[in-house]
């Protein structure tokens, strides 16, 4: 719960409000109780000021003068108020009737008039303390009344506090909820959104402007999810298909062979077919785990360092006799001994699969050229074959899986469709890309870049 | 009867062709999408076997176009697609029924017999024309109780026949559901086999089922 969005908003926003609401208590408490102190002292200086004009001092004779008129207010004892003349060294001359038995407590050694609040029979008074020449004149008054008045407004100013957050805290709840719906329509598109309806998308006059970005990199993020999705759904379909052709000339031919008695040359022939289609199944299969093991994160490689040249010339040694069948002369030129990190194996495929087909799709005596230099951080081999070459239509497509440029043309040949993928995965584990240019009728053009798998230590 | 197979898996093609001939159909292939076309448009066919990916024209192209050509052979869907989408359309563009690939040969028969008999109105694989009994799926003839053996082209006439008995059937419908399209037509191959069908099925019954329709053809009639 705390860590929802909405209760850390709500929890922040709360600890902003009550700081500042605070604060501004504080201040109109200490406001307000500077206004009542400030009068009640201004208040009590007038009236010691009063008491002094009332007193004679003569000769050290000291006359009080105090007449009825100015004494009403000091004689109830139910008076508010309070007086108390004093020497300065705190002997008692005179003191109102409104204090009976009590005193007004004095502290000898200040000669300067103070202020000071104090507890006089457990009530709060504020007294001051007025320095004459040899006389101090106490005044005091009650100030129950003005404390009460401040604790109230203590009181009042709490509970305001108290319901402003209140208020708050449902009114920020509300805010973020509704500043939250659209997150929340967004994450609910995002969890209907599965492998069977991937192509929902993030959408909504809803949305508003500061979450696009986050809704646009969402749809982003499923469209090449999506893409993905469906190359690799494209790519089983098309395994499938590519081993049901064949599966299907196993079944009739077996399923025919044995529907009646035979000639021996007979049950020989369908058994050949049979091999011929469980061949080419395997060759699918095959190339198909070699794809999944190449593309796979796991791909288990053996690195080490490999010269281009020499696994260039074990592939052309391999494909060999098949050139010479066909009367094709292979030429290999570039002078430099170019190594790359790399695996042996996989490259001598890499190889062995684009002079295959430069081989298979040239004209008969025809020519190969395969040329090896270093072109900055890459090793680059181009292998030039003078064969039937490719329209430029199906040029961006020859990498894709079981893509054939001329089915019939490809079956004769035994190709299904999956070398230049293999290739193409091979070129990228290698740090690498592969081009192809072709011109019908004059050739294709092979070039491969490499710079070499980085060693992991 | 006589199917097109419109396959370009030439080793499938060529061996359900060998099989479909063995069961005494007559069998067309069309290697690619625009040989199948023509063929469909031009031989008389009594069913197609259309595969979906053709080169050159694909299948379900080559179904919606004979359909609009007014063509109402019955076309079974060979194919390796097999979501039901594909089905679907494939359905929806007037194929009659869909088989997917990889198919048992079997069962590549028994849908054959039952789309040429949903064409000519029967129910069961048996058609029995008065005591004349035919089991298309085993190919056993039996008349009055007697078991009759015949070879599988004159299986192949009687049941062309039988499935459209009370029909006048010419000569040249005749050889061209028997015979494929590299047969030389100018012939009187039907006539040796219609005499040999009768010498086995008519011959001591005092109910003759084959009647010669003179100048025109043959029927068969219970």
């Amino acid at each position: 719960m705390l860590s929802s969005i909405k209760a850390k908003i709500i929890i922040f926003y709360l600890m902003v409000l009550f700081l500042s609401l605070s604060v501004l208590g504080i201040f109109l408490y200490l406001g307000l109780g500077k206004i009542v102190h400030d009068s009640i002292d201004s208040s009590l200086l007038s009236r010691a000021k009063a008491l002094a004009m009332l007193i004679n001092e003569d000769n050290n004779e000291t006359e009080f003068k105090f007449s009825d008129d100015v004494m009403w207010e000091y004689n109830s004892p139910k008076s508010k108020s309070f007086f108390q003349i004093r020497r300065p060294d705190g002997t008692a001359m005179e003191k109102s009737a409104s204090l009976g038995d009590s005193e007004l407590p004095f502290q000898t050694g200040k000669n300067q008039t103070s202020f000071e609040t104090i507890l006089l029979n457990n009530k709060p008074v504020r007294l001051i303390n007025f320095h004459l020449h040899n006389l101090v004149i106490q005044c005091a008054e009650d100030i129950k009344d003005q404390t009460n008045l401040l604790k109230n407004y203590r009181i009042v100013l709490s509970l305001s506090i108290l319901s402003i957050m209140i208020i708050s805290a449902s009114g920020g709840f509300i805010i973020a909820r509704k500043a939250l719906t659209p997150v929340k329509e967004i994450s609910e598109t995002i969890d209907r959104i599965s492998e069977s309806n991937l192509s929902e998308r993030v959408t909504g006059k809803n949305i508003p402007s500061e979450l696009k970005g986050l809704a646009a990199s969402f749809n982003r993020t499923f469209d090449s999810l999506e893409k993905a999705f469906n190359r690799q759904k494209q790519f089983t379909a098309d395994a499938s298909h590519e081993l049901r052709t064949p599966l299907s000339v196993i079944l009739s031919q077996s399923e025919i062979a044995l529907r009646k008695e035979r000639a021996v040359e007979e049950y020989r022939n369908a058994l050949a077919a049979v091999t011929e289609a469980a061949k080419m199944m395997s060759q699918i299969v095959q190339k198909l785990l070699t794809l999944a093991r190449l593309s796979s994160d796991k791909v288990e490689l053996n690195i080490e360092d490999i010269n281009i040249c020499k696994t260039i010339h074990e592939a052309v040694k391999l494909l060999n006799p098949l050139a010479e069948q066909k009367g094709i002369s292979i030429n290999i030129s570039g002078n430099e001994q170019p190594v790359i990190r790399g695996d042996r194996a996989v490259l001598l495929e890499l190889f062995t699969n684009l002079i295959d087909n430069a081989v298979k799709y040239n004209t008969p005596h025809g020519k190969i050229d395969i040329s090896i230099r270093k072109e900055m951080d890459f090793i680059v081999t181009e292998i030039k074959d003078t064969g039937i070459g490719i329209h430029e239509g199906d040029l961006d497509k020859v990498f894709d899986r079981f893509y054939r440029v001329d089915k019939s043309r490809s079956r004769e040949s035994g190709g299904i469709g999956l070398g230049l993928s293999i290739c193409e995965e091979i070129v990228k584990l290698h740090g690498g890309r592969i081009e192809i240019k072709s011109k019908v009728g004059e050739g294709t053009n092979v070039t491969v870049y490499l710079k070499g798998i980085k060693d992991v230590t | 009867m006589r199917i097109l197979i419109a396959e370009d898996e030439k080793s499938l093609a060529d061996i359900v062709k060998k099989g479909l001939k063995e069961e005494g159909y007559t069998v067309d292939v069309a290697y690619n999408g625009e040989d199948g076309l023509f063929m469909a448009e031009n031989e008389p066919s009594d069913i197609i076997i259309l595969d979906i990916m053709l080169p050159v024209i694909d299948g379900m192209t080559i179904l919606k176009k004979i359909r609009k050509a007014g063509i109402k052979t019955p076309v079974l869907m060979l194919t390796a697609k097999d979501t039901v989408m594909d089905k679907v359309s494939g359905l929806d563009s007037g194929a009659d029924d869909y088989l997917t690939k990889p198919f048992f040969f079997e069962e590549l028969l028994a849908r054959i017999r039952a789309l040429l008999r949903r064409n000519s109105g029967v129910k069961t694989s048996i058609i029995e024309i008065g005591d004349l009994i035919i089991d298309t799926a085993s190919h056993e003839v039996i008349r009055g109780g007697r078991v009759i053996s015949l070879s599988a082209k004159e299986y192949a006439l009687l049941e062309y026949m039988a499935i459209n008995r009370n029909k006048m059937l010419g000569r040249t419908t005749l050889t061209e559901h028997l015979y494929d399209q590299d047969f030389d037509l100018d012939s009187n191959v039907i006539d040796v086999f219609i005499n040999r069908i009768r010498n086995k099925i008519d011959r001591g019954f005092d109910k003759k089922l084959i009647h010669t329709i003179r100048g025109a053809g043959y029927m068969l009639k219970g």
